[in-house]
Order: C-alpha cells, then sequence, then structure tokens
C-alpha cells in the first residue's frame, strides 16, 4: 500500500502478515459472533420457557386458593342461613342457643376467609367484593337484633324473618360470590391469554435470533470459503511460478552446456581451419622451396628448410588434435557413429585397451544436442577406463529404439564401489543426461568391472524424426 | 580410359589461396598437367566442373558453404568421367570411406599434398584408387592391430588365390568385363567369384572393398 516498490520483500511480507490477521480476526468474529448469538438465544430460550412454566403454575395456584376461599365464604353463607334458619325455629332455648353461637363460629369464619380473599384481591374484583362485604355487613346487622330474640319472639317473627330477610340477602350474596367466582375464573383465561402472548413473543425472537444465527453463518461461510478459495488460488500461483523458475533454471543450464558446446566448435573449426590450413600452406611453400633448393644443393640451407618443415608439421599436428579434442568435426562432419568409431580407434592405438563399438542403425539426423551427448559420456568414460580400470577390452553398444537410445559402455576392468567413490567425470556424465531427460545407470563392483548406461528418451517430434531415415551410416 | 599422352585437365578447390597457388604453381611445373579453373567453395567447385568438364578434379575437404565430400558426390554423379581426388586433415577411415562413397578416387593427406599429387593425380586418371602411403600406414596398422587384439581370424586368408587375383584387379579398378579377359574367364564365373569375395569378407559396396584393400595393403 504505502511504499511498496523500495523493499519489495519487506512489503510483500507485511502485506501477507496483514491479510493473515485480518482473515483471523474476521474469522474470530464472525464464529465468536455466532456463537454468541446461539448462546444467547438458548439462554433466551430456557429462561422464557422457565417463565413460563412458572407463570402457569403461579395462576392455577392462585386460582385455585381463591377458588377455595371463595367456596368456604359461600358454604359458610348457606350454613349461616340453615343455622340461622334452625336458630329461629329452635323452640328449646339450649340448644337454639348452641345454633346461636356456631353462627357466630361461621361468621367468624367468612370474615376471616374474606379478609384473606381481600389480601389477593384482583383490581377488576374490588367492585363486586365491596359489594359482598356490604351486602355481608348488612346480612349480619340485619341478623344481629334477630339473634337477641327469646323462643317466643321467635316463633313469631321467626319465619317472617327468614322469608323475608335472610333468603334474599342469602341469595343475593351467593349472586355476588358467583360473579366474583366468574371474575376469578376469568382471571385464570387471561393469565392463559398473558402466558400464551409470552409464547408468541418468544416465537417471534426465536425465529428472530434463528434468523441471524442464519444469515451470521452464511456471511461467515462465505467470507471463509472466499478467503480459503482465494488462498488457495495464490498458493497455486505461488507453485507455478516455483515450477516455472526451475524450469528456467534447467533451460538455463541446458543452454550453457549448448553454448559451452557452441563455442568449442567454432574455437576448433578456427584453429583446424585457419591455423591449420595456413601452416599447412605454409608447408607446401617450404616444400616447393626446398625442392628448388635442393636442385642447386645448397646443402645447409636446405637442412635448415627440413628443420622448419619438421617443426611446422608437429605444429600441424598438434593443433589438429587439440581441435579434434575440443570438438571432433567428424561429428559434424559424418555423424555420430564414425564419430565414435574413430574415437575407439584413437583409443585403442593410445592405449592397451580394445575398445570396439557395435550399434543397430542409428539415424543418421540425431539431434545434435543427443550427438553430442553421446559422443561426450563416451569420450569421458573411455578417459575414466584408460585411467583407473585397468581394463584390456572396453564395449560400447548404442541402440535406438523407437523411443530412447541407449548406450552402454562395458569394461572388463578392476571395477570400483559405486556408492564411495564417484569423480567430477561421472557428475558430468549424469548430468549431461539429465538434461535430456535420461537416466545414467552405473554397475560397478570391485574386481568385477563396471557398466554404465545410460538412456535418453526422445521427444515426440524427435520420434517421428529418427523414425524415417537410417542412411548414410558407414556400417559395421 | 584415357591415353596418358593426352594433357590431364585438373579444377582446383581450396578455400585458401595460399595453398591453393601453392598446389598450382606444382602442377603446373609438371608436364602434361594443365590446371584449367579454381575454386574458392563447394558450390564455385560444382558449376567451375559443369563448365569446364576437367579430367581431374582436386577438392578440398572442409570448405565453406559445401564441403568437398557434398561436392564430390554431386560431380561424380553429373561427370562420371571425371576423377576426383579428396585433400583432407584426417586420416580417419570414417572419412576415407565417406570420400570413397562420394565417389571420390583418391584421398590425400593435405600435409603430403605436395608430394603425393603428382603422382595421385596420374594414377586416378588411369581409373585406379590412390591413398597417401600415410593413410594405407593407419588403416593397414588399425587392421593388423584389431586382427590381433581380438584374435580373430583374418578374413582375407578365407579367400582362393582366384579370388585375391579378382579383388586386386577390382580394387585397382578394372571391371567385370576387364578382369575376365585378363584372366580369360568368363564373366558369369568373375561376377560369381566377386559375389564370394564379398560374402566372405562381410563387404558388400564397392568403396569398402577399397578400404579393405588398401588397409590390408594390396593397393596403396
Amino acid at each position: 500500500m504505502d511504499r511498496r516498490r523500495p523493499d519489495s520483500d519487506m512489503g510483500v511480507n507485511r502485506r501477507f502478515d496483514r491479510l493473515v490477521l485480518s482473515t483471523r480476526l474476521a474469522l474470530v468474529a464472525g464464529f465468536g459472533g455466532l456463537l454468541m448469538v446461539i448462546t444467547l438465544g438458548g439462554i433466551d430460550t430456557i429462561r422464557v420457557l422457565e417463565e413460563i412454566r412458572h407463570n402457569g403454575q403461579q395462576i392455577r395456584q392462585e386460582f385455585l386458593s381463591r377458588n377455595h376461599t371463595l367456596n368456604d365464604i359461600r358454604s359458610n353463607l348457606y350454613l349461616s342461613g340453615t343455622y340461622v334458619r334452625d336458630y329461629l325455629l329452635e323452640p328449646e332455648p339450649e340448644r337454639a342457643e348452641s345454633y346461636r353461637s356456631t353462627l357466630e363460629q361461621v361468621r367468624t369464619d367468612m370474615d376471616s376467609a374474606l379478609e384473606s380473599y381481600g389480601s389477593r384481591l384482583d383490581p377488576q374484583e374490588s367492585k363486586d367484593y365491596a359489594a359482598l362485604k356490604v351486602e355481608l355487613a348488612r346480612y349480619w346487622d340485619v341478623l344481629g337484633p334477630v339473634l337477641k330474640l327469646n323462643a317466643y319472639e321467635r316463633q313469631q317473627k321467626g319465619y317472617a324473618f327468614l322469608r323475608d330477610e335472610v333468603f334474599p340477602r342469602r341469595m343475593a350474596m351467593l349472586d355476588i360470590a358467583n360473579r366474583i367466582a366468574a371474575i376469578n375464573e376469568q382471571q385464570l383465561n387471561s393469565g392463559n391469554n398473558r402466558d400464551a402472548a409470552l409464547l408468541s413473543s418468544f416465537q417471534t425472537r426465536l425465529a428472530v435470533t434463528l434468523a441471524i444465527t442464519l444469515i451470521l453463518g452464511v456471511a461467515l461461510a462465505t467470507f471463509s470459503m472466499r478467503r480459503i478459495l482465494n488462498l488457495e488460488s495464490k498458493a497455486h500461483l505461488q507453485y507455478k511460478d516455483v515450477v516455472e523458475a526451475r524450469r528456467q533454471l534447467e533451460n538455463l543450464s541446458a543452454r550453457l552446456v549448448q553454448a559451452q558446446e557452441t563455442e568449442r566448435r567454432s574455437l576448433a573449426r578456427e584453429l583446424h581451419d585457419e591455423v591449420g590450413q595456413a601452416l599447412s600452406a605454409v608447408l607446401v611453400e617450404l616444400r616447393n622451396l626446398s625442392t628448388d633448393l635442393a636442385v642447386q644443393s645448397e646443402e645447409r640451407l636446405s637442412r635448415h628448410l627440413e628443420t622448419i618443415k619438421d617443426l611446422v608439421e608437429n605444429t600441424v599436428r598438434t593443433i589438429r588434435n587439440m581441435s579434434l579434442l575440443l570438438r571432433p568435426s567428424m561429428l559434424d562432419d559424418l555423424g555420430l557413429i564414425p564419430a565414435l568409431r574413430w574415437q575407439a580407434r584413437e583409443v585403442s592405438r593410445q592405449t592397451c585397451m580394445d575398445v570396439t563399438v557395435s550399434t543397430d542403425l542409428v539415424s543418421d539426423d540425431l539431434p545434435d544436442e543427443y550427438k553430442t551427448c553421446i559422443y561426450r559420456v563416451v569420450q569421458e568414460a573411455l578417459h575414466n577406463c584408460s585411467r583407473h580400470s585397468h581394463a584390456t577390452a572396453v564395449r560400447i553398444n548404442v541402440l535406438q529404439e523407437p523411443r530412447h537410445l541407449t548406450l552402454s559402455i562395458r569394461d572388463n576392468g578392476r571395477g570400483f564401489d559405486v556408492k564411495q567413490s564417484k569423480g567430477l567425470g561421472l557428475l558430468g556424465i549424469e548430468e549431461r543426461a539429465a538434461h535430456l531427460g535420461g537416466k545414467c545407470t552405473i554397475h560397478s563392483e570391485p574386481g568385477s568391472g563396471t557398466v554404465l548406461a545410460i538412456d535418453l528418451p526422445f521427444t515426440q517430434e524427435q520420434n517421428a524424426k529418427a523414425s524415417e531415415r537410417n542412411s548414410n551410416l558407414v556400417s559395421g | 580410359m584415357q591415353k596418358p599422352v593426352k594433357e590431364i585437365r585438373i579444377l582446383l578447390a581450396d578455400d585458401h589461396n595460399v595453398m591453393r597457388a601453392g598446389l598450382k604453381l606444382l602442377l603446373e611445373k609438371q608436364p602434361g598437367f594443365k590446371v584449367v579453373g579454381e575454386a574458392s567453395d563447394g558450390h564455385q567447385a560444382i558449376e567451375n566442373a559443369m563448365t569446364l568438364r576437367p579430367d581431374v578434379v582436386v577438392l578440398d575437404i572442409a570448405m565453406p558453404k559445401l564441403t568437398g565430400i557434398e561436392a564430390a558426390q554431386r560431380i561424380s554423379a553429373q561427370l562420371p568421367q571425371t576423377a576426383i581426388v579428396i585433400l583432407s586433415m584426417h586420416s580417419d577411415e570414417g572419412y576415407v570411406l565417406r570420400a570413397l562413397k562420394s565417389g571420390a578416387k583418391g584421398y590425400l593427406l593435405k600435409d603430403s599434398a605436395e608430394s603425393d599429387l603428382i603422382e595421385a593425380i596420374k594414377v586416378i586418371s588411369e581409373g585406379k584408387a590412390f591413398f597417401s602411403p600415410e593413410i594405407s600406414k593407419v588403416l593397414a596398422e588399425d587392421y593388423v592391430r584389431e586382427i590381433k587384439m581380438r584374435g580373430v581370424e583374418d578374413s582375407y586368408d578365407l579367400l582362393t588365390l582366384r579370388e585375391k587375383e579378382v579383388l586386386q584387379l577390382l580394387v585397382e579398378g578394372q571391371s567385370n568385363k576387364d578382369i575376365a579377359t585378363m584372366l580369360n574367364l568368363s564373366l558369369y564365373t568373375v561376377e560369381t567369384h566377386r559375389r564370394n569375395l564379398q560374402n566372405k569378407l562381410n563387404l558388400h559396396s564397392f568403396p569398402e572393398l577399397i578400404l579393405y584393400a588398401v588397409r590390408k595393403g594390396i593397393i596403396s
């Protein structure tokens, strides 16, 4: 972002760190939020369910206890009416008195029941409750004088009193009590309704919570997925970069080998064609001169000329050998197999090894790098044989198959431990084979000779080419 | 076959002026020789050969544009009467065989060109093959060494006396018919001898026969 160009490596690292940090932060926030929403939703659910259960229980309990109290009041009211009648109609004073005291007891009970109901009063019931209370007070007021009557008076007025005062009032009070019971019932229903409302609001909340969870989850999943895909594509790009870099490196080293070979070739040509030819020409002139001089028999001059001639001849030979060593021109002029045969003959001449080349038809238009590779490998291997192996015979075999070319060099020397000693020469051989995608294997044990084998695969186009012509060969 | 008394017309092809001039000087001194043309590359050599129709073309093997071997191939295909000598730095049999296959009759090392060239031109203009003594020596040595090292039988010993005679005449440039006349045999018999000796030596082309003869010292 800021100053990217200078110190771009650091910039890349910092950007990468920031990317990782922001990703982690986003993931933590996303997953944390999601878990929090789920937790809160769960707690809320438990709380609401508990509340509903509690509310229902309370409502029911209250309803039951109030109903119970109301029933008490009602039954006491009936009882009071009964006792009043019994009292009024009882001729015997003693028993009347007992009825009266029971009646008093009933009144006390009713008062306490009414009082207890009053303590848990609902605002809706208050009017009816007050009416009941007033009616009850008046009831007792009406009853008050009656309870003081003697037996005669009771007999006189009792029945009329019961009929005119007690029963109507009792009916009115029962009415009120029924009304209160109805309200009580209504109360129960409204409590249930409250529960239902609570439940439905809870349902809404739960739906909202679920929706939020879902949305958040989807958002998080999308985000994570995109991040991961992004990282994946970056990793893929980086991998491709690495592969590309490696390929370039291989290309470069292959080109390096090729460049070296090209340079050697031009150097060899230069040495051979220019210097060698010029010296040869000098030689011809010298010989012409010496022939001329010989006629005039200038012996000393002629001796000098001979010396010069020998020197030049040696020089020509040296240069030719050098140039052939750098890059044998027959590789270009005659092809691989004649060049290999030449090399075999040269080595046979110079050492005490018998070197033979056997081959099936190897096409003449082998790609240059294959020719060079095989030639150099053979050169290196023969060099190794002559220096280390004490071999008396070396067999070089070149086999061309449709898809690959195999080269094997087998000697009958003293062998060596492959695992222990691997000189620069062998490494160079392996490197050359590897450049063409080939493999190099060496089988050797102390005392049992050495087989060096190379397998070079052809590419598609070379396949087609190689199968075409197998001509212009020096057959063996 | 040309009469030796007739003047031999020569085309010289070498990309090195000094070399060419030196060889020209050498050849001009020789009575009966005439350098009719020069060339400094392979293409020019072919062109000049076509127009001048010389008896002998002397071709340097390493020339720009077209090598001496390729030029020899084309010239010998177009002008079968023209004899070709290859001048080369290489004494290797790979080169010698390639030169022979391209139709050349002579193969000279450049180092010793001036001492052998006159002899070579004389010999090949008579239709025979010629090689630098150095070449013959190297090839013969290689042959002997190979036989010794491998302990194989010398296939030359398998040949009958007649076959050896036929081989000798063949590589000296005689035709089957000439050989029949010389040895007083029928043409068919000569052909049979030739086929048998080639099978015995496992050599199936004329250039290979010549090379073999050089190695064996049958011709030089």
